[in-house]
């Protein structure tokens, strides 16, 4: 007989009774607060749209425009804040879509799937905002050049330069940072088992 | 209307517990973990219950949810111990009638098991329940072909474990 075919026996004896819960358990638990990682990922992802949206109120908007208007920026400002939220809400709607479309009665490697799609898309949406923020920093910093090129020595402007783009990139590692650790931590299982079971799909 | 829903739900969860008691012998190695496990895996078949239509079988689709429970949705807790608590849960099997040596094949195919991914524990636990091919690629997301061929694998690890 093969080898596995006696454990099975084994198996297939084990008792029931280890660790039985009554139906007054059962229904306990049932109705407990689910702790898993698709819930985990709901929430961080709504405190990163919140918190990155929330950003705008550590700054002074009046001062800030009326910094904007002295540049000549604010048409700018406006339109490009305008597309930004219409960005928002559309990551937020395929977020809230990709929550829902998450189901544990699907197969193994679909549900797998859906989880780190609708990760994706709050990666995504970091990823616009950075862009986004970057992209703020360098026009204001180009125009401010601009506004007081009379005023400036060379060597101030190649400082200011210097001094932003730094300024961008540490603020972009802290960030991705965070984010590789806060997800790498939630996900590496689930990452790893969909490696292994999408490479076990191509070998069709 | 939702009593009824509940008062079924715990009918079929009682009498088929037993596949989520397996689900968390084989992805857990304390009892900590195992109660945690077993708690999301209820909530999951509780909160999916009202999309389980019957034209399969209640336990066939309990396997789905409680497997895809522990191997996409649970995160082990951060304190979980390695394999020294494992007879913490390996499982103090002291019922009367039970055969000694089958409770040590028991201990030692658990285990073994431990040592494989949770994508082989899945297959050799969908092996170990008599699961036909068919179903164990629809569970998994596989092609039947996969299925089979990947199932060869994990079955000749679980035998070099066991039998090195």
């Amino acid at each position: 007989m093969d080898l596995l075919e006696n454990y099975k026996k084994a198996w297939n004896n084990q008792p029931d009774t280890e660790g039985k819960r009554s139906t007054l358990d059962i229904y306990k638990l049932a109705q407990s607060k689910s702790r898993s990682i698709v819930k985990w990922i709901f929430i961080i992802g709504i405190l990163e749209f919140v918190g990155l949206n929330s950003l705008y109120f550590f700054v002074d908007i009046d001062e800030a425009y009326a910094e904007y208007k002295k540049m000549g920026l604010e048409n700018f400002i406006f339109y490009s804040q305008i597309i930004a939220y219409g960005i928002l809400f559309y990551f937020l709607t395929m977020f809230y879509l990709n929550y829902k479309r998450i189901s544990t009665t699907d197969s193994t490697r679909t549900l797998m799937k859906k989880i780190i799609k609708t990760r994706k898309t709050v990666r995504n949406y970091v990823l616009f905002n950075l862009g986004y923020m970057a992209l703020i920093m360098v026009v204001v910093t180009i125009a401010s050049i601009n506004t007081n090129f009379d005023d400036l020595s060379n060597k101030q402007i190649i400082l200011i330069i210097f001094a932003t783009l730094i300024a961008t990139l540490l603020t972009l590692g802290v960030l991705w940072l965070f984010y590789q650790l806060l997800y790498g931590f939630l996900l590496k299982k689930l990452s790893k088992n969909y490696k292994e079971i999408a490479k076990l799909n191509e070998q069709d | 209307m939702q009593k009824d829903l509940e008062n079924k739900f715990l009918i079929d969860f009682e009498t088929n517990q037993n596949i989520a008691h397996k689900i968390c012998r084989i992805y857990t190695t304390n009892k900590d973990a195992h109660n945690d496990l077993f708690q999301e895996i209820t909530i999951q078949v509780w909160k999916n219950y009202s999309k389980f239509r019957g034209d399969s079988k209640f336990s066939t689709w309990m396997y789905r949810v409680a497997l895809n429970t522990a191997i996409s949705l649970y995160r082990k807790s951060t304190r979980q111990p390695k394999t020294q608590d494992f007879n913490d849960v390996v499982y103090k099997i002291q019922a009367t009638a039970y055969d000694d040596t089958e409770e040590l094949q028991l201990k030692a195919l658990y285990k073994a098991i431990h040592k494989l991914s949770d994508i082989e524990k899945a297959l050799i636990f969908l092996y170990l329940e008599d699961k036909p091919y068919k179903e164990i690629a629809e569970t998994l997301g596989i092609s039947n072909g996969n299925a089979r061929v990947k199932m060869n694998r994990a079955k000749e690890k679980l035998k070099n474990i066991l039998n090195p």
